[in-house]
């Protein structure tokens, strides 16, 4: 007999990304946690503690390789991602042969993106030694996508800003002919829907509840292809939230990636002072 | 003369003044640690003691943050090799994300391999690893010093990755011993490679001991001096011994947000003074 899970009495939009991303988890996957991405900590968690038991994680922060799971903290994160590690390495040996044995999955959160996936996290602005906005940097993106069958996009704030018609500046390898080897990147996430490019071009696959069609091109700023079979984003589940929300991020921290300003500012605060860790 | 002298295999302890005087403009100057875990703090904030700091420093870093910020506000930096300059959850890096964008500091585009596969070059004697990444990406157009080559035997092109080294390497260790083994715990960043590439490798520690015998990783060979920084790392975490002090980073962060980066400079350096 199949259960029909039952779908959440509420869920809030970080809640819906999180959960977005953990259906993109099979069981047995490697999954890569990068540098400040809570919404896809909380995901892959999430997976690994509904459908994907036996996921593993590897980890930017210990370089480790990690079976079990924690609560998401910002002042102790290293309890989980080293203090749960089954074994650990450097980071160059991570970077020159880890990432080629495991063939993992990951999540990249990108600055710009443009319609064939192609993605810049490099700078903002067409003048590289002056630009708007120099971005931290590309991290493993353009090592990666490369050659990798398993690049995610995710984008906790749709908007025109983000997706471009042309990119200043391209770190990541999307569906494009320059590639040689692995593909660009399967499934975006937003807070808008779930997007394929079964077309080689971007294409809303799922709305997300209350989301239409052209409410999400108006918010990109590249012609959108839709898919004919155009629905509703599955909404999370009861049970799913109730991980979410008291076992999985008591804390909130997946909410950084989708609050901005003051909101997040007072947000951060408030979760240094549960930490015990504001004085 | 540099406290160097002094120095046997038998004791190489130093006094983190005496380790900051090692660092001589014009050099670059690498900071182990990952994130905002296990920074050499402490290190940093005695070099901008001096009543003249070093300037036109090449920073290299895996990854740049708190530690490297100071250092860039400073005015100690005139070019930067890391593949992530940031505060993580805290946010953009202010003082690098400003001086940066403003074209008062040279950005040498670096990834997680093309440090990795540098390093492993220059640990292996030679001038390059090769690799595919980069390939149909902007990276090669933006560093156009990276050449490719041609595979031997496949023909393809893959990219060479030059061999990197620094002149000194700081890295802050939970304890070391007289002879310079460390103990860095698990969360090692590039840490263990970056002290086979760098002419003097500073180790400072929350404690130094006698003697370590079990759980080394930095072997006393590889390293120049240790000095003394008890939380020398804070407000990054030396994990397990005390976690991130978001505190104090939430308050560099509001300090630069509201244009104040010296005020909060000359706060720090006070407080601490005396102490080390």
């Amino acid at each position: 007999m199949i259960l029909q899970a039952q779908p959440a009495a509420d869920h809030t939009l970080d809640e819906l990304i999180a959960v977005c991303i953990a259906r993109q988890v099979e069981d047995g996957d490697v999954l890569v946690q990068g540098l400040a991405t809570p919404l896809v900590a909380a995901g892959y968690i999430l997976a690994q503690r509904t459908h994907a038991p036996n996921a593993f994680f590897a980890s930017a922060i210990g370089q480790g390789m990690v079976q079990d799971w924690a609560p998401l903290g910002l002042a102790r994160a290293e309890e989980l991602w080293s203090g749960k590690a089954l074994t650990h390495a450097s980071f160059v040996t991570l970077a020159c042969d880890a990432l080629h044995m495991l063939t993992p999955k990951e999540f990249f959160r990108p600055a710009q993106v443009d319609s064939t996936g192609n993605f810049n996290n490099i700078a903002i602005g067409e003048d590289y030694a002056r630009p708007r906005l120099r971005l931290p940097g590309t991290g493993g993106i353009p090592d990666v996508t490369v050659y990798s069958l398993g690049v995610y996009l995710y984008v906790p704030r749709h908007s025109r800003a983000i997706f471009v018609p042309r990119l200043d500046w391209r770190s990541g390898l999307g569906h494009t002919s320059e590639r040689r080897a692995g593909a660009g990147p399967r499934v975006l996430v937003s807070n808008l829907g779930v997007f394929d490019w079964a077309e080689g071009t971007m294409r809303l696959v799922t709305a997300h509840p209350g989301v239409t069609a052209e409410r999400v091109q108006a918010k990109t700023g590249f012609p959108l292809a839709v898919a004919p079979d155009l629905r509703e984003t599955p909404p999370p589940t009861a049970e799913e939230v109730r991980l979410l929300r008291e076992e999985i991020d008591p804390l909130g921290v997946r909410r950084l990636e989708t609050l901005a300003g003051t909101a997040r500012r007072d947000h951060l605060r408030d979760i240094l002072r549960r930490e015990g860790v504001l004085d | 003369m540099s406290a160097l002298s002094r120095l046997s295999p038998a004791d190489k302890r130093i006094t983190l003044a005496e380790a900051t005087a090692l660092v001589q403009p014009s050099q670059t100057l690498a900071l182990g640690g990952n994130m905002l875990y296990r920074r050499p703090v402490a290190f940093v904030r005695e070099l901008l003691r001096h009543p003249q700091p070093p300037t036109g420093l090449t920073l290299l870093c895996f990854t740049a943050g708190y530690e490297s910020d100071l250092l860039v506000g400073a005015g100690c930096i005139s070019q930067t090799r890391t593949c992530y300059f940031g505060l993580e959850a805290f946010g953009l890096a202010p003082m690098f994300t400003a001086a940066a964008s403003a074209g008062q500091l040279r950005v040498i585009e670096e990834t997680e391999a093309s440090l990795a596969f540098g390093i492993r070059a220059r640990l292996a004697g030679v001038g390059f690893m090769p690799s595919t990444a980069w390939l149909g990406t902007d990276l090669l157009a933006l560093r156009p010093d990276v050449q490719t080559i041609r595979d031997p035997y496949s023909g393809e092109a893959l990219v060479a990755f030059p061999a990197l080294s620094c002149d000194v390497a700081v890295i802050h260790a939970l304890v070391a011993d007289r002879r310079g083994n460390a103990r860095l715990n698990k969360n090692l960043g590039i840490d263990p490679e970056l002290a086979g590439i760098a002419a003097t490798v500073i180790v400072t520690a929350e404690e130094i001991v006698d003697r370590l015998a079990s759980d080394v990783d930095l072997p006393g060979p590889l390293v120049t001096a240790v000095a003394p920084a008890p939380r020398g790392a804070w407000p990054t975490s030396a994990y397990p011994l005390y976690p991130v002090g978001g505190g104090e980073l939430l308050r560099y962060v509001e300090a630069c947000a509201n244009g104040n980066f010296a005020g909060y400079l000359a706060g720090v350096l006070g407080e601490d003074a005396g102490s080390a």
